[in-house]
């Protein structure tokens, strides 16, 4: 007879509950979805308020980024599927009280939008192109004619999309690091704060690079404010939730989430910015990669950590 | 608001004495916070053992040097040195912008080419990575850090460097001035 | 009671963070100082420029002192400072390899990696080659082995071989010091100005 004896406190493998099941696939979903969100909404609120012409790259060339990035993003929430096959039935229905049914249905949504929006734009990057259906011609000029009304949908499901992607991890009330209802508007603010960096590092004209980074600066300092108080809503919480702060201050996650997040994710771009906004010639790439980079290990750390947190030992 | 007629800081530097007080003032917080002094060398070889290990895990295993700083539960680059050099990196960038000495160019001695000094550069380099490890530290490691504690390995690598680089610079005096 | 971090003062995990935030003020300074300069750091050796000699000397004093007159006041715990172990014959010949490599390349690796923040690149194929000779180190070691690991006297500082007071030594030093500097301002008025 084979025995296999534990002495051990609990977490024991194959009888507790197994816990870690979201690997790398789920917070690369929620950085270009939060990206995606954030380019959209820049391009939707330019176009509203008539700035085309000045901002060409924010509604016209930024946005070709996001239909990749979504069906990437949704590449991504396959892969990590265990009934691939089922994807599918997503779709036949709607359950408001789910989440991942509103982030489905956003989706839906929100990618053949982007799409009509790029295609609209397809005739200016490629002189020659043409439709060859003419319906499609017609299509497009309907399309073109109603931009300001596509804009009017694009941002506000663009802010949805924002705040899903942290509305997903925060309906898991068993996970205490992410159980709070600051994570939308953070995961919406850094979404944004991600797509201002991709249109400021894109751009060629000088003033639409200015009014990005100064509207970036701004999100940024919100976006650590919104962290300040997500740490401090937790350490005045209930002692699993000390614990889940914890980890970022002086646990396994500090270095990682000082360092690569704060620091230079969020701190160190935000005093470039100012710099270059004092008048002090600063490349444009490095507050840029340096914003991306730490949004993209934000959510890592985040889907990392929060899986580590629990109620139960 | 664009460029404004500024003054030219780019030659510019802190007064040397004041300078030097404050790297004393760094190296004095940094032994107080975490013990241990400053380094440089460090990180180039964390980096070298790194890519070693990625590339050919196996050599990395066999190399007695190598497997010195190869451990399970702890990847080569997560060390203080390396996150140090990062942020080196990042405030000698913010005071290139500072200063206005943000620049890409090759600064050699009129008296050679660019291409010279480039290779002259690679091998300078070569030699000095090969005795930072003979010596277990460079002038910020072994030196700076060393003679803060008033360490004698650190005094005897000091006057090791600047007492040899005295002599050999007269040598090769044609790629400076 | 310092130091901090081995006192658990604070928690062991905040090491690297600090790591980063002494480097951005370390390469803040060298930087501002000067040593992004490879021709500004040879004025050293060649009479026209002493930047290094007065900073790094001005440093080491002001550390000496500081870490003494903290250890004095019962700040720091002196012992549990790590000091850099002495191995004689590879110090040695270690520091003249250095030397040579200094002489040829200009640049340490500390300020290398200042250089290759602000753009030169000749810096960067510096630390290219620093990483190449690290590499090549690693193939020669087992020759070196022997060598390498010979002459350890200890993790000691310098008044403990000399058998002085450790004060006295850092006087020592300053004087030395201070007298380095009017030697360098001396020589220095008098060198042919070299434009860099």
């Amino acid at each position: 007879m084979k025995e296999e004896l534990f002495i051990s406190g609990r977490d024991i493998p194959n009888i507790d509950p197994f816990l870690h099941i979201w690997h790398w696939q789920i917070p690369i979903y929620l950085y270009l979805g939060g990206l995606a969100a954030g380019i959209l909404f820049f391009a939707g609120i330019f176009t509203i308020m008539g700035k085309e012409k000045d901002m060409k790259t924010t509604v016209k060339w930024a946005p070709f980024l996001v239909p990749g990035a979504l069906i990437i993003g949704l590449l991504m929430l396959f892969l990590d599927l265990k009934h691939q096959l089922f994807f599918w039935q997503l779709y036949t229905t709607i359950r408001l009280q789910s989440p991942m049914s509103w982030g489905a249905w956003v989706l839906m949504f929100i990618t053949p939008l982007s799409l009509i929006w790029v295609a609209t734009y397809l005739k200016e990057v490629f002189p020659q192109w043409s439709w060859k259906f003419h319906f499609l011609e017609k299509m497009e000029l309907l399309a073109v004619k109603n931009r300001k009304g596509m804009a009017w949908v694009m941002i506000t499901l663009a802010v949805i999309l924002g705040i899903y992607t942290g509305i997903l991890l925060s309906a898991f009330n068993a996970r205490p690091l992410w159980n709070n209802s600051i994570l939308g508007p953070l995961f919406l603010v850094s979404g944004l704060s991600t797509g201002a960096a991709v249109i400021m590092w894109m751009t060629k004209s000088h003033y639409e690079r200015k009014m990005m980074s100064r509207i970036d600066l701004v999100l940024i300092i919100v976006e650590l404010f919104f962290i300040t108080h997500m740490i401090m809503g937790m350490l005045a919480g209930s002692s699993v939730q000390i614990a889940a702060a914890d980890l970022f201050l002086g646990g396994q996650f500090t270095v990682s989430f000082w360092v690569f997040v704060i620091i230079l994710g969020l701190v160190f771009p935000a005093v470039l910015e100012i710099l270059e906004l004092a008048g002090y010639k600063i490349p444009v790439a490095i507050p840029a990669i340096l914003i991306l980079f730490g949004g993209l290990v934000f959510r890592f750390i985040m889907v990392e950590a929060g899986q580590i947190t629990r109620y139960l030992y | 608001m664009s460029e404004k007629a500024k003054k030219d800081y780019s030659k510019t530097y802190l007064n040397p004495y004041f300078g030097g007080v404050l790297l004393g003032i760094i190296l004095i917080l940094t032994f107080y916070i975490t013990g241990r002094g400053l380094g440089a060398s460090g990180a180039a070889k964390s980096t070298v053992v790194t890519t070693i290990q990625s590339v050919a895990p196996k050599y990395a295993e066999k190399s007695h040097y190598v497997s010195q700083f190869i451990s399970d539960d702890n990847h080569p680059m997560n060390n203080w040195l390396v996150f140090e050099v990062i942020g080196v990196f990042a405030g000698a960038f913010l005071s290139g912008i500072l200063y206005g000495r943000l620049k890409p160019k090759v600064e050699h001695s009129p008296r050679i080419t660019s291409r010279k000094r480039l290779i002259v550069a690679l091998i300078g380099g070569m030699l000095f990575g090969f005795g930072s490890q003979i010596a277990r530290g460079c002038t910020s490691g072994a030196a700076l850090s060393g003679m803060a504690v008033m360490s004698l390995g650190g005094f005897i690598t000091m006057m090791g460097i600047f007492g040899s680089a005295y002599l050999f610079s007269w040598t090769f005096k044609k790629l400076w001035i | 009671m310092g130091p901090l971090i081995p006192n658990d003062i604070i928690s062991a995990d905040w090491n690297n963070a600090i790591a980063l935030l002494i480097g951005i003020c370390f390469g803040f300074v060298l930087e501002a100082s000067g040593f992004s300069s490879s021709r500004k750091i040879m004025g050293t050796f060649f009479g026209y420029d002493f930047v290094v000699l007065r900073v790094f000397f001005t440093a080491a004093v002001t550390s000496m002192m500081g870490i003494l007159y903290l250890d004095y006041f019962g700040w720091v715990n002196f012992g549990q400072l790590y000091i850099h172990p002495t191995y004689l014959m590879s110090a040695i010949i270690g520091g003249v390899i250095m030397g040579i490599g200094f002489a040829l390349g200009g640049y340490c690796p500390g300020t290398s990696y200042c250089a290759i923040a602000i753009g030169k690149l000749d810096a960067l194929v510096y630390s290219v080659g620093l990483f190449l000779g690290i590499y090549i180190f690693t193939f020669a070691y087992p020759l070196m082995e022997s060598f390498y690991n010979n002459g350890f006297i200890g993790y000691v500082t310098a008044p403990e071989i000399l058998g002085i007071n450790a004060n006295l030594f850092v006087f020592i030093v300053v004087i030395v010091a201070l007298g380095m500097f009017i030697a360098a301002t001396i020589i220095q008025r008098k060198v042919k100005k070299v434009e860099y």
